[in-house]
C-alpha cells in the first residue's frame, strides 16, 4: 500500500517470537494462514520457509475441514520475519517501549517511549500481546512480564483507561520446556510429518523470486527447501502418579488458590483442570515439540501449569519417557489486560479514540493465526483512514478472518478467542484452497498483492469457473446425467471418476482439487450459498453512525439498549447481536430508507 | 438498494370465519408459485381468475379466485399474487402450509408493508407509520409466542435444543479436535440422541393444531342400531356445506368416513355398521370393529329412533358414554308429531332432537358439536400446543435436517456435511424460540470432552 510505517517494539530480537508452542496452523487457523497468504500476508510464507514438521490435519475428512500445521523452527522464524521487516521499504523498525499514547481530544496523535521519545503519527495500531501489565505465576511465585525473561508494559494501560478505553483481565498458560538428550524416545511413539506435505503460501501464483526475496535482496537467507528434512514429534501421557501429584498440590497452583483473577481458555486448560474436571479420565496425552533444528529443547504440548517449579519438576519426572528430564524453563501462567471488542469497529478502530486501531491479544484472542489476521485488517484499515478511503471489511460469508472479526466486535469474548470451524456459518465454502478465489476481490481493490499475482489468480479463478462449467454442462457417456453428476456420485462415496480431458489433468493440482471440491459438494455448497445470498441484502446496508438508537420509533428499549452499546456497522451485524429480532431490523431499514430516501426522491 | 431476494407469504384477513380468506405472496417468485400451482398458462395481471386450488400432492383443496398483480403495478411494488379461498380457516391454514411446504418464506411482522415502502410505494412522510405498524404487529405476535414458549412448547423445544446440541457437539468434537486424545468416536450414541430429537420434534408437530386437524380430525364416530338414520345423518351433516368437504373412503369397507369442517374445527365422521342385538356371523365381525371404533372415539354420536324404545348397547361401549363425549340424537322427530318421544336414552347423557329427513334440529347440533369440540381442546390443557404455521413450517424444516443426518449417520456419510445437516436443524428450532449462539455448542463440548493438549 506504501504508507510510510514506523514499527515500535521493546525487543528487535523478539520480533514474531512464538511465546508458546512453535507450530502454526491447525483446524480453522490453518485455513487462515492461508487467508492471511491471499491477502499479502507474510505468515504462510514465513512458516513454509521455517516448517520442521508439517501435517494436514483430518485428511480422512472432506477438503473443507482438512487443515494444515507446520512446527517451525522457533528461531528460525522469528529471524526470517525481522530481516523481512529490515528490507520492507516504507517500514521503519526502531526498539522501544512505549509507554503511553499521545491524544489531541478524542484522537490519538502519537506516542512515547520509555526514553522520553515522542513519535507522531495519524493512526496507532497497538498489539500488545501479553505484554500489558503482564503478570506470570509460577506457584505463589509472581514475576511481572509478557513472557518469561521479557519485560511487561506497566503504564500504557492506565493511559488507554484515561482515553475511556475498558480494560478487562484474561489468563493463559504454556508447559515446561525439556533438553532432548534427557529424554527417552524408546518410550514414546513417533509422530512422523507428512511426506508430501502441505504448504501454506499460494506458491502456484506467488512470484517464485518472491519466495526468497529475502535472499534476491541480496542477503544472507535463513531456511531451506520447504517440506525437506522433516523431524518428527513424540507422543507420551500423564500417569497415575502425575494426577496423584496434581491433587494432592491442587492448592499451590496459582489458579486454584484464587491467585489469578483472569479467565483461562476452556480449549487450553492447565493440567490441574484436567485432572479436576475430567477425574474420571485415567491419562491424558502429551506431545513433545522440537523447538527447532538448531536447538535440543523440547516443547510439551499438554502440560501446560501454574504449579510450583518443584510440583512441576516431579510430575514431569512421573511420565514415560521425562523420567529424566531436564527443565529449561518452567511453565507458568499469565495474566494480562485487554480491551474487550465491542468497543472497536469492525475495522478494528477504537469507537472511544479516533484513529486508533488494536490487534491481537489485546482485543481478546489468543493463537498466532488469530493476532496475525487482525494485525493485517489493523494495518490495511490504519492507511485507509489515513487516506480518508473506505475500510477493508471481510465478510462472514467470506473468511475465517471475517467470522473472527465479526465475533469479537459484535459479541465480544469472555475467555481468550480461538478459532473453530464449528464458529463459521459457511465452513464448507471455507476449505484452505480456495482462499485465494475467495479473497480475491479484496486483494484488488485494496492493492494487497502485486499485479503480477493478482493476474495470476485472476487466471486461476477463470480456470476454476471455465472447468466447473464445462463438467456441469458436458454429459457423461452412457446416460450417467452431466460428468458433473458422475462426478457427485463418485465423491460421495459411489463409483468411478469419469475420464478428464487431458487439457485438465495437465492442470494443477490445486486448481484440480479445487474444481473437484466445487463440483463434488455442489449441493452442500449451493445450499450455504443460497443462505448468503437470503442476507446478503442486510449485511451491505451501513447503519448511519449518526443514529441515535434510543429515539428510533417503534426499537424495543431492550433492543435499543443492545444496538447503542454495540454500535452497529451495517444491518447484518445488528441481526446477529442477541436479543435484536427481525422486526427491529425491519423498523431500521424503514428508517434507514426514510433517511436516505428525502435526497433521493 | 432494498431488492428483496425472497418471496413472503402471509395470511391477509384475519383468523377465523368469515366469507372469503385472502392468501397473499409478494416477491421475485411469485410468477413460478402461479404456474405451480394453477398451470403453465400465464395469469394475466389485475384480473381475478377463477380456478382450482391443487397442493403439491395434486388434490384440490378449494375452488378460489386468484389474482396477479406484475410488480411495481402491486401493492408491495413487487410481484404480488392474492388467493382468495372460501373463508375457513382451515382452509386458508391448507392453502397457506402448501405455499410453505414448496419453499417460500413465511413474512415476519409488518413485512408486506415495509416492502411496499422499501419500494416507494408509500410516501416519505408515512415511515413513522410503517414503523409503528411494524412494532404493533411484532408486539402482538411476540406476546402470542411468549405465551406459547412460557408454555409446554417452549419446554419441549427448550429440550430438543439441548439434546441436539449435545449430539452436534459430539460431531463437532471429531472436525475440530482432530490431534486431541478423543475417545474413539461413538455414533451410536448420536444416533441414539438424534432419533430420540426426531421423535421429539415429530411429537411437536404431531401437536401442532392444525396438523392434528389436517391428519385426524376430531375422530367422530356414529352408532346405533341398524335403520335408525346414521347415513342419514351422515349425509345430512356432510351436505351442511358440501364444497368444504372431500370424501375418503374408509379404511375399511365397514366404514364410511368423512370430513367436516364446523366453525374452526375439522370432524372425521365415521359411519359404523349397525348394532344388532342379534347379529349374524357375518355381522359379527361388523360389530366388534364397531366397538374398536368407539373406544377410539373423540365424540360419539348415538344415533337413536325417536319413535322406538332406547336399545342396549353392547356392555363393551355403554360404560364408556359419558356427558364429556357423547350427544345422543333423537333422530325421526318429525314423525312424533308433537308426541313425546318413545326413545329414554340414559340418564346424564346429553340428548338433541332431530330429523335427518327435514333437517329440523340441525343448527343445534352443529353449536353443540363446536361446543363439545371446544371442550375437547380445553380438556388437553398443557399438552395442547397451538404453534401457529410459521412455527411448524420451521419445525417441518428441522425434520427433515434431522432425518438427512440420520441417513448420513447409518451410512457413515462425511462428519461435515453430517453436522451441516444437524446445523440447518438447530437452526430451524432457532427461529421458533430465538437464535441459538454457537457457544453453547462449545460449553457442551468442553463439557463432554477434554480438550487441550
Amino acid at each position: 500500500m506504501g504508507a510510510s510505517t514506523l514499527l515500535l517494539t521493546g525487543n528487535i530480537d523478539t520480533i514474531a517470537q512464538m511465546s508458546c508452542n512453535p507450530a502454526i496452523g491447525g483446524q480453522a487457523k490453518g485455513q487462515m494462514v492461508r487467508e492471511i497468504d491471499a491477502l499479502g500476508g507474510e505468515m504462510g510464507i514465513n512458516t513454509d520457509l521455517t516448517g520442521i514438521q508439517f501435517r494436514l490435519l483430518n485428511e480422512s475428512k472432506g477438503p473443507a475441514v482438512q487443515s494444515p500445521r507446520a512446527q517451525c523452527d522457533k528461531k528460525a522464524y522469528q529471524f526470517r520475519l525481522k530481516h523481512t521487516l529490515e528490507l520492507q521499504s516504507n517500514l521503519q523498525v526502531f526498539q522501544a517501549t512505549v509507554t503511553e499514547l499521545v491524544f489531541t481530544g478524542q484522537k490519538v496523535t502519537g506516542v512515547r517511549t520509555n526514553l522520553d521519545i515522542e513519535f507522531s503519527g495519524v493512526t496507532v495500531v497497538v498489539t500488545t500481546g501479553t505484554f500489558l501489565r503482564g503478570l506470570m505465576h509460577i506457584g505463589q511465585n509472581k514475576n511481572e512480564g509478557g513472557r518469561l525473561g521479557d519485560f511487561s508494559s506497566k503504564t500504557l494501560s492506565a493511559s488507554l483507561i484515561k482515553a475511556g478505553v475498558k480494560l478487562h483481565r484474561l489468563k493463559t498458560g504454556t508447559p515446561p520446556r525439556l533438553l532432548g538428550r534427557s529424554l527417552n524416545f524408546s518410550k514414546m511413539e513417533e509422530q512422523r510429518g507428512d511426506a508430501s506435505p502441505t504448504l501454506f503460501a499460494f506458491h502456484d501464483t506467488r512470484d517464485p523470486a518472491g519466495l526468497f526475496h529475502v535472499e534476491q535482496n541480496g542477503e544472507q537467507y535463513i531456511g531451506w527447501q520447504p517440506g525437506s528434512h522433516q523431524v518428527s514429534c513424540w507422543m507420551t501421557h500423564t500417569t497415575p502418579e502425575t494426577a496423584q501429584l496434581v491433587r494432592d498440590n491442587l492448592h499451590k497452583s496459582a489458579m486454584y488458590s484464587g491467585e489469578i483473577e483472569g479467565v483461562g481458555p476452556r480449549y487450553c486448560p492447565s493440567i490441574e483442570d484436567k485432572f479436576v474436571r475430567f477425574a474420571d479420565k485415567p491419562r491424558h496425552l502429551l506431545f513433545l515439540e522440537p523447538e527447532g533444528r538448531s536447538t535440543n529443547e523440547y516443547y510439551v504440548n499438554g502440560l501446560s501449569t501454574s504449579l510450583p517449579f518443584d510440583i512441576q519438576l516431579e510430575m514431569v519426572h512421573s511420565i514415560p519417557g521425562l523420567e529424566n528430564a531436564q527443565l529449561l524453563r518452567p511453565a507458568y501462567a499469565v495474566e494480562y489486560d485487554f480491551a474487550p471488542p465491542t468497543q472497536l469497529y469492525p475495522s478494528l478502530e477504537s469507537r472511544k479514540v479516533e484513529n486508533l486501531f488494536f490487534a491481537g491479544q489485546i482485543n481478546g484472542t489468543s493463537g498466532y493465526e488469530e493476532a496475525a489476521s487482525q494485525g493485517l485488517i489493523a494495518g490495511v484499515n490504519a492507511v485507509h483512514k489515513v487516506r480518508r478511503e473506505e475500510p477493508l471489511i471481510i465478510g462472514r460469508h467470506e473468511a475465517y478472518i471475517g467470522v473472527l472479526i465479526d465475533d469479537l466486535v459484535t459479541k465480544g469474548t469472555n475467555e481468550p478467542y480461538r478459532m473453530f470451524t464449528s464458529r463459521a456459518e459457511y465452513r464448507l465454502l471455507f476449505n484452505h484452497g480456495s482462499a485465494e478465489l475467495r479473497l480475491l476481490h479484496h486483494a484488488k481493490a485494496h492493492s494487497l498483492v502485486s499485479s503480477t499475482r493478482l493476474a495470476r489468480i485472476e487466471e486461476k479463478k477463470r480456470q476454476t469457473d471455465y472447468w466447473i462449467t464445462f463438467f456441469e454442462t458436458h454429459k457423461a457417456p452412457a446416460g450417467q446425467g452431466t460428468l458433473g453428476d458422475v462426478i457427485r456420485s463418485s465423491t460421495m462415496g459411489g463409483g468411478a471418476m469419469p475420464e478428464f480431458p487431458v487439457e485438465f489433468s495437465s492442470q494443477s493440482e490445486a486448481l484440480r482439487q479445487e474444481v473437484m471440491y466445487r463440483v463434488g459438494y455442489q449441493g452442500y455448497l449451493a445450499r450455504e450459498q443460497r443462505q448468503i445470498k437470503k442476507l446478503s441484502q442486510i449485511e451491505k446496508i451501513k447503519i448511519p453512525p449518526s443514529i441515535d438508537f434510543m429515539q428510533v420509533r417503534g426499537l424495543r428499549k431492550e433492543c435499543a439498549i443492545k444496538l447503542s452499546a454495540t454500535k452497529p456497522y451495517t444491518l447484518g451485524q445488528a441481526s446477529r447481536i442477541s436479543g435484536v429480532n427481525p422486526s427491529d431490523i425491519s423498523i431500521l431499514m424503514v428508517l434507514i430508507e426514510a433517511s436516505r430516501g428525502g435526497a433521493k426522491r | 438498494m432494498f431488492r428483496s431476494t425472497d418471496t413472503i407469504v402471509a395470511l391477509a384477513t384475519p383468523m377465523g370465519a368469515s366469507a372469503i380468506a385472502v392468501v397473499r405472496a409478494s416477491g421475485p417468485d411469485c410468477t413460478a408459485l402461479a404456474a405451480a400451482i394453477f398451470g403453465p398458462t400465464p395469469l394475466p395481471p389485475r384480473l381475478a381468475c377463477h380456478t382450482d386450488y391443487r397442493d403439491l400432492k395434486g388434490l384440490i383443496l378449494d375452488d378460489v379466485l386468484v389474482t396477479f398483480f406484475k410488480g411495481p403495478h402491486s401493492y408491495t411494488g413487487e410481484d404480488l399474487l392474492e388467493i382468495s379461498s372460501h373463508g375457513n380457516p382451515f382452509i386458508s391454514q391448507l392453502i397457506l402450509n402448501d405455499i410453505l411446504a414448496r419453499g417460500f418464506r413465511a413474512a415476519e411482522p409488518g413485512e408486506f408493508t415495509r416492502r411496499a415502502f422499501l419500494s416507494g410505494r408509500m410516501d416519505l412522510s408515512q415511515a413513522e407509520a410503517v414503523m409503528d405498524l411494524i412494532y404493533a404487529r411484532s408486539e402482538r405476535a411476540l406476546a402470542a409466542a411468549n405465551q406459547q414458549l412460557r408454555g409446554s412448547l417452549g419446554r419441549h423445544l427448550g429440550k430438543l435444543t439441548e439434546n441436539l446440541l449435545r449430539v452436534l457437539a459430539h460431531v463437532e468434537a471429531y472436525i475440530d479436535f482432530p490431534d486431541e486424545d478423543l475417545p474413539p468416536e461413538d455414533r451410536h450414541f448420536a444416533q441414539e440422541e438424534l432419533a430420540s430429537v426426531l421423535r421429539g420434534t415429530e411429537r411437536l408437530l404431531a401437536t401442532h393444531h392444525y396438523g392434528e386437524l389436517l391428519r385426524e380430525g376430531i375422530k367422530t364416530v356414529i352408532i346405533g342400531e341398524p335403520n335408525v338414520g346414521k347415513s342419514s345423518l351422515l349425509n345430512r351433516l356432510v351436505g351442511y356445506d358440501r364444497a368444504l368437504v372431500s370424501t375418503e373412503p374408509g379404511t375399511t369397507r365397514d366404514f364410511i368416513e368423512e370430513r367436516l369442517i364446523l366453525g374452526p374445527h375439522c370432524l372425521r365422521l365415521i359411519d359404523t355398521a349397525g348394532l344388532n342385538s342379534s347379529p349374524a356371523v357375518i355381522e359379527k365381525l361388523g360389530i366388534e370393529k364397531t366397538v374398536e371404533r368407539a373406544a377410539e372415539a373423540d365424540l360419539i354420536l348415538w344415533v337413536l329412533d325417536a319413535t322406538l324404545p332406547c336399545p342396549t348397547l353392547p356392555t363393551s361401549i355403554m360404560p364408556r358414554l359419558n356427558s364429556a363425549n357423547t350427544l345422543v340424537l333423537l333422530n325421526k322427530h318429525d314423525l312424533l308429531a308433537d308426541h313425546p318421544p318413545t326413545a329414554k336414552p340414559p340418564e346424564g347423557l346429553p340428548a338433541l332432537p332431530l330429523s335427518a329427513l327435514t333437517g329440523e334440529g340441525f343448527e343445534t347440533l352443529a353449536t353443540t358439536i363446536i361446543q363439545h369440540a371446544e371442550a375437547f381442546r380445553l380438556d388437553r390443557g398443557e399438552d395442547v400446543i397451538a404453534i401457529n404455521s410459521r412455527h411448524a413450517d420451521a419445525l417441518r424444516r428441522a425434520r427433515e435436517g434431522l432425518i438427512t443426518a440420520q441417513t448420513k449417520l447409518i451410512n457413515q456419510g462425511p462428519v461435515e456435511l453430517l453436522s451441516s445437516d444437524l446445523r440447518s436443524a438447530l437452526d430451524a428450532f432457532g427461529e421458533i424460540a430465538g437464535k441459538i449462539d454457537n457457544e453453547r455448542m462449545l460449553d457442551h463440548l468442553f463439557a463432554a470432552f477434554c480438550i487441550g493438549k
